[in-house]
């Protein structure tokens, strides 16, 4: 039985709210109290702090979705599309309407990633089902070096999964969060051993960029955003004085280095 | 666990491991694999758990196909590729099936990108992966095998134990193709084709048989702007529903009523809604096979662009304007306007355009005795664009229509010779070429194919003859002169059952039409057709088949003629497993109107062709047509579309019936809504073993539509017609027992016995309803059903008759001669004999002796080409390529397909196959919009580069039009030309013109 997720309209509706409502903001700022005008207001301070939270939503669902232990990863999904979404407008409205300092790269990564996310489940859609019987080596013979090159990589996989998860069988078995976590060294390894082979297939190349990469760019783009936040936190936290310039410093910190 | 175990668990688990095989030298790519699985799970449009492949180069002669599906690897790559955990993606370990789990799917489409053979499918609406399970539902709810293998009319596609499965490969001397070329461990077996013969001559080809590494499919096939108007039309019930939804709890035996297969069908009901439509596996014949077609009526029972209800014009013609009326007021009005034209310009101005769509009963029965008490003569249907040319020649040859053998094993099973010359039943008659393949693999039997194009058909052929279009006459009369010069034909056989063999032997060995003549007009090399011929007569059963790429000529009826005659001399007429076969074998309808009923009729039919009547509408000549009603589509059918529309333009009244709006809906002043198959109750289409296939009504039209039947007796109630045309006989059963079923070929044929057996079809002739089927017609020693004793063949002399002094002097009414004389078309690219017409449409012509009713007719005269005759004065205007039409694959049939969302799906565009070196000339690649031109007018196509076909040829399909939902183009027939006609039988050239093709302006 498949459990829906949001039809194309809806997505779309979604996103185009939350646009309205960035614009919107950006639109009625200069009638608003100063509060919501000033960085780092308890307003703004607190906005961002929601933000931040719905935007771990996200973060969850790519942990439940590998974790082993989520029995709806597709409820996980919708909850990632709808938290993002409301968490970029919180991020907007806690910018303050401040777009040309280092912060406003944020917005432009939430932008990206939504832009991004949307793109790939109404149009790359098309392109993944029109990818049926496209590929043009789906019979084609390799060399026969690359086929012993992944005659050996088989045989080197089933060696490391007998340490890394003895019950598991090779042929139907990926490296996951939990093989990470508890053997990172052996899941990298392995990981890098499934990735050799995953190139010597070819699958990838064979179709098109945007379809190929669109998911390790917008998960790229996720972890970049992630990897911004934590610097904005610790900054705003510790280094507040740098940030407010010679400014008053209004938002809660610890250091003002 | 540690390798060694892993892999003994691995090969223990083998021989539980199910697979499908598919078997390379019997697919033909028809695609109904595709129309089953998308109707079995409910897959909406670019959901695809399995697709046909096109398994060779464009730059080679070559048409093979496979069906792409799951390989179920032993390491599936899609299932690694998985990201999320527990995986979306599970492999049983006893089985080797991998299914998607949709509800844990997120639509990532990690496994689409990873799956080396392209066979992850994906919900491009629901989002998530979609793949072939091996219909473990369906078998779940007992069905022994795959909806895939269930209906593959080439048995190309097997399901079982994948161990049994390829021992019995091994049995039949079949090697399986090696595609494990990722180690991945596939399950799915391919065979490889068998090894062809070594050809020695120089034009015939042996097709080459598969190089799945360069396979590839037509690039139009999957354009993205062509496919998003499928994708952007959701399509209507039931795809997209859960099983549950629509898990049927009734089901009705049937036969599908498109095509000439006329296959039995089973109609799968929920809640009295049509959910789903399968092939017929209690059927001893067809077994269940079926082509896409059967199965995609689903989709015309459920469309969206049905029409509704009864509409009135009410802007231009052809601007497709109305208003909706109610039934009593379109019939009122309709009536009113036909006397009025009948008080002015007498019956005859009513033409009336019938064709197969309507279905036989009303083809042959309602609508012959509404034209014959209105008193009109001008009716007919689509067969002089199709068949009219080989009818004559059955008719005056044989005394019947169709061949009179079956296709059972021990009748066209048991020949040793195929040879299709100008039919593609690959593609035509899906299922019956399924058999007739299946019987050439098992016995070891030859099959040579003679057409301009390499179609599926010829693509399963020892050898191709890629001849010139038109001049399959000459081809036949080569063959008759070699084995009547050497003595090779059955002389006892010719001299016991044959009327005028000497005459027409000595006219043949006169005229030395031999192989080396017929090699310059033909294009085939003289020790092919020398080949050709002794082959035929040494084989101990040869079943010639011919079809449209015969008949659609101006010498169709001379051509079937000699082509029968071949296949008389050598014996292969009256015995198993040898034939003469044109397609559909007639349904004997002998609907009467008693004779006080039936006015006098004083002037006779215009034409035959309806394409002859247009000037009757344009300019009263040779006397007014004033009013016509359509049951078709003529203007994407009729040629010279440009005249057509003129001629439309012209009437006073013009009612067209039909199920969905098309070009000719918008010329006329009323658009009644049809119902069809179920929604009406009928036979199914005649077919070429005479089988009648009933069809129950089953369900009700949608909205206002009706029957034809009903349409026709309602408005002969307005005329006073209803103690005739009953208001009973709205009931298609009582229509049938009381008035259709009244001739000696069906009397038998009854409701009761029709509705005896679970399959719904009785084989034609039998005179009582417990007269025995026979499979066999005219077999030496037997006589003629409801003829004298002793009488073999239907004809007046028990005969086949090639020549008599009866015959000679009809065909010397219209100019001709009985013993056929070569000639070929008006439009060639050398210079060859050609039929010129004496009388235009607009003159009244002679009485054409093979008619019936009183039908004019031009006369004819054979011209030997000179340096100004039209064919060379085109090709100095630089038309250079010889046009060929003809049907398109087998997911469409004219225009109706066009409204289904799958067909479309599967072949968008109307498209201009070109060989890769004219293509290479002319500046085009594959997939790019061209421009073809004839000297009577212009279309655009998307081109199709492909090897197979004659390099100086371009063909283009019939059936899209300019008005369609999904992809609309301009017919093909807005390049023919009406005036290219056969005198005897009205046939119009659709198979030779001379055009020109080019890159369409950005």
């Amino acid at each position: 039985m498949q459990k829906q997720d949001f039809p194309d309209a809806r997505l779309l509706q979604l996103t185009v709210a939350a646009v309205v409502a960035i614009v919107l903001w950006f639109v009625i700022r200069g009638a608003l109290p100063e509060m919501w005008r000033t960085p780092g207001s308890p307003a703004l301070y607190f906005t961002g702090v929601a933000g931040v939270l719905l935007l771990l939503v996200p973060v969850a669902f790519v942990l439940a979705k590998r974790g082993g232990h989520s029995t709806n990863p597709v409820g996980w999904f919708n909850a990632h599309i709808v938290c993002s979404l409301a968490g970029m407008v919180l991020i907007a409205i806690h910018s303050g309407g401040f777009l040309r300092r280092p912060p406003a790269l944020l917005l432009l990564a939430l932008l990206a990633l939504a832009v991004l996310g949307v793109w790939a489940r109404v149009r790359g859609s098309r392109r993944m089902s029109a990818t049926f019987a496209s590929k043009a080596p789906a019979f084609q013979v390799p060399d026969a070096a690359t086929r012993e090159r992944l005659r050996a990589l088989i045989i080197e996989k089933r060696r490391l999964l007998a340490e890394l998860d003895p019950r598991a069988t090779e042929g139907t078995f990926s490296v996951n969060l939990p093989h990470f976590i508890r053997q990172p060294r052996l899941a990298l390894a392995y990981r890098k051993l499934a990735r050799e082979e995953s190139l010597l297939l070819g699958s990838r190349s064979a179709v098109s960029a945007q379809q190929a990469w669109w998911r390790p760019l917008h998960m790229a783009l996720a972890w970049l955003f992630v990897l911004g936040v934590v610097i904005h936190v610790v900054t705003v936290t510790f280094f507040a004085g740098y940030v407010a310039d010679g400014g008053p410093i209004t938002w809660w910190h610890l250091k003002a280095w | 666990m540690d390798s060694k175990s892993e892999q003994d668990k691995s090969e223990q688990n083998k021989s539980e491991r199910l697979a499908l095989l598919i078997d390379l030298e019997r697919c033909t790519g028809c695609k109904s694999c595709e129309a089953a699985c998308k109707t079995e799970h409910r897959l909406g449009p670019g959901e695809y758990r399995n697709k046909v492949v096109w398994a060779s180069a464009l730059e080679e002669a070559g048409l093979a196909f496979l069906t792409l599906t799951c390989q179920h690897c032993e390491r599936p790559a899609c299932l690694r590729a998985c990201p999320v955990n527990p995986k979306a993606i599970a492999k049983d370990p006893l089985t080797g099936i991998v299914r998607v789990d949709e509800s844990r799917c997120t639509g990532c489409g990690e496994c689409v990108i990873a799956c080396p053979y392209s066979a992850m499918g994906y919900d491009a609406k629901g989002h998530h992966a979609v793949k072939c399970d091996l219909c473990v539902d369906r078998r779940a709810e007992g069905e022994a095998t795959t909806a895939c293998a269930s209906v593959c009319p080439t048995q190309a596609i097997r399901f079982g134990n994948r161990a049994e499965l390829l021992a019995d490969a091994e049995k039949s001397g079949r090697l399986p193709r090696d595609q494990d070329h990722f180690l991945l461990g596939p399950a799915t077996i391919y065979l490889e084709r068998t090894k062809p013969e070594t050809i020695s001559t120089a034009t015939a080809v042996t097709p080459a048989r598969a190089h799945p590494q360069q396979s590839r499919r037509p690039s139009f096939m999957d354009g993205l702007a062509a496919q998003a108007k499928v994708l952007d039309q959701p399509p209507a019930f039931p795809y997209g529903e859960t099983r549950e939804d629509t898990a049927p709890d009734r089901v009705v035996p049937g036969g599908c009523n498109i095509c000439f297969n006329c296959c039995t069908v089973k109609f799968h009901f929920k809640n009295n809604n049509l959910v789903k439509i399968t092939g017929n596996d209690e059927d001893p014949l067809l077994k269940g096979r079926v082509c896409p077609k059967s199965q995609l009526t689903l989709q015309m029972y459920h469309s969206e662009h049905r029409l509704l209800y009864p509409q009135k014009r009410i802007g231009a013609r052809g601007a497709g304007r109305f208003e909706r009326i109610s039934w009593n007021q379109a019939l009122d009005e309709i009536a009113d306007k036909l006397k009025v034209i009948r008080d002015q310009y007498g019956a005859e101005a009513l033409a009336m355009f019938i064709g197969t769509r309507t279905g036989i009963l009303d083809y042959r029965a309602t609508t012959k005795m509404f034209a014959q008490m209105f008193g009109t003569p001008n009716k007919d249907g689509t067969d002089p664009f199709c068949a009219s040319g080989k009818n004559v020649a059955f008719e005056i040859t044989l005394g019947n229509i169709g061949s009179g053998n079956s296709y059972t094993e021990h009748d066209l099973g048991s020949a040793e010779l195929y040879v299709y010359i100008g039919d593609n039943q690959a593609e035509t008659r899906p299922v019956y070429f399924g058999m007739i393949n299946d019987w050439r693999i098992k016995n070891g039997a030859k099959m040579v194919a003679v057409d301009p194009r390499l179609t599926a058909t010829a693509s399963k052929a020892d050898r191709w003859l890629p001849i010139r279009p038109g001049t399959d006459m000459a081809l036949g009369l080569a063959i008759a002169q070699h084995i009547l010069a050497n003595n090779l034909h059955d002389a006892a056989y010719c001299a016991e059952w044959v009327l005028g063999f000497e005459q027409w032997r000595e006219f043949i060995l006169q005229k030395n039409y031999t192989p080396e003549w017929a090699a310059t007009a033909t294009g085939i090399v003289a020790e092919e057709i020398k080949r050709l011929a002794e082959e035929i007569a040494a084989a101990d059963g040869c079943v010639i088949f011919a079809s449209r790429g015969v008949n659609q000529h101006t010498n169709s009826t001379q051509t079937n003629r000699v082509l029968m005659f071949v296949a008389a001399i050598t014996g292969n007429w009256g015995r198993r497993g040898g034939a003469f076969f044109n397609m559909s074998a007639g349904t004997p309808i002998a609907a009467k109107v008693p004779e006080h009923r039936t006015p006098r009729i004083n002037k006779p039919r215009v034409r035959r062709s309806p394409a002859g009547w247009t000037d009757a509408m344009l300019h009263g000549k040779p006397y007014p047509i004033r009013a016509l009603i359509s049951c078709n589509n003529p203007l994407a059918q009729w040629p010279g579309q440009d005249q057509a529309r003129a001629a439309f333009s012209a009437l006073d009244l013009m009612v067209h019936i039909e199920l969905f709006a098309n070009e000719t809906s918008a010329y006329a002043d009323y658009l009644l809504p049809a119902a069809s198959g179920i929604e009406k109750g009928e036979i199914g289409r005649s077919n070429d073993d005479r089988r009648i296939v009933w069809i129950d009504k089953m369900i009700d039209p949608p909205g206002e539509a009706k029957s034809d039947t009903w349409i026709w007796i309602e408005l002969g109630k307005r005329f006073g017609f209803d103690d005739v045309l009953k208001d009973k006989y709205k009931d298609p059963a009582v229509f049938w027992d009381e008035v259709c079923s009244d001739s000696d070929g069906l009397r038998g044929c009854t409701q009761k016995r029709l509705h005896s057996v679970p399959y719904r079809w009785v084989r034609q002739p039998v005179a009582t309803e417990d007269a025995p089927e026979i499979e066999t017609l005219y077999l030496e020693g037997t006589t003629v059903p409801g003829g004298t004793p002793g009488r073999r063949f239907p004809t007046k002399s028990g005969k086949l008759e090639f020549w008599t002094e009866e015959l000679e002097t009809k065909f010397n009414t219209l100019g001709m001669s009985a013993l056929p004389e070569f000639y070929s078309e008006r439009e060639q690219l050398v210079d060859l004999p050609y039929m010129e017409l004496l009388e235009t449409d607009a003159e009244a012509g002679v009485i054409s002796p093979f008619c019936s009713p009183a039908t004019g007719s031009a006369r004819g005269r054979i011209v030997s080409p000179g340096p100004d005759h039209p064919g060379a004065k085109l090709r100095a205007q630089g038309f250079d390529t010889e046009l060929v039409t003809g049907r398109p694959p087998a997911a469409h049939f004219h225009s109706w397909t066009h409204y289904f969302w799958q067909s479309q799906e599967m072949w968008p565009d109307l498209y201009c196959q070109i060989h890769p070196d004219k293509a290479a000339a002319l500046g085009i690649k594959d997939g790019e919009r061209v421009c073809v031109e004839s000297a009577h007018g212009k279309i655009e196509a998307m081109a199709w580069v492909h090897a197979g076909i004659r390099p100086t040829a371009v063909f283009i399909p019939i059936g899209w039009g300019e008005r369609q939902p999904y992809n609309p183009w301009r017919s093909v027939n807005f390049l023919t030309d009406k005036t290219q006609r056969d005198p005897v039988s009205d046939q119009t050239n659709l198979k030779v013109l001379l055009c020109r093709v080019s890159r369409a302006p950005a």
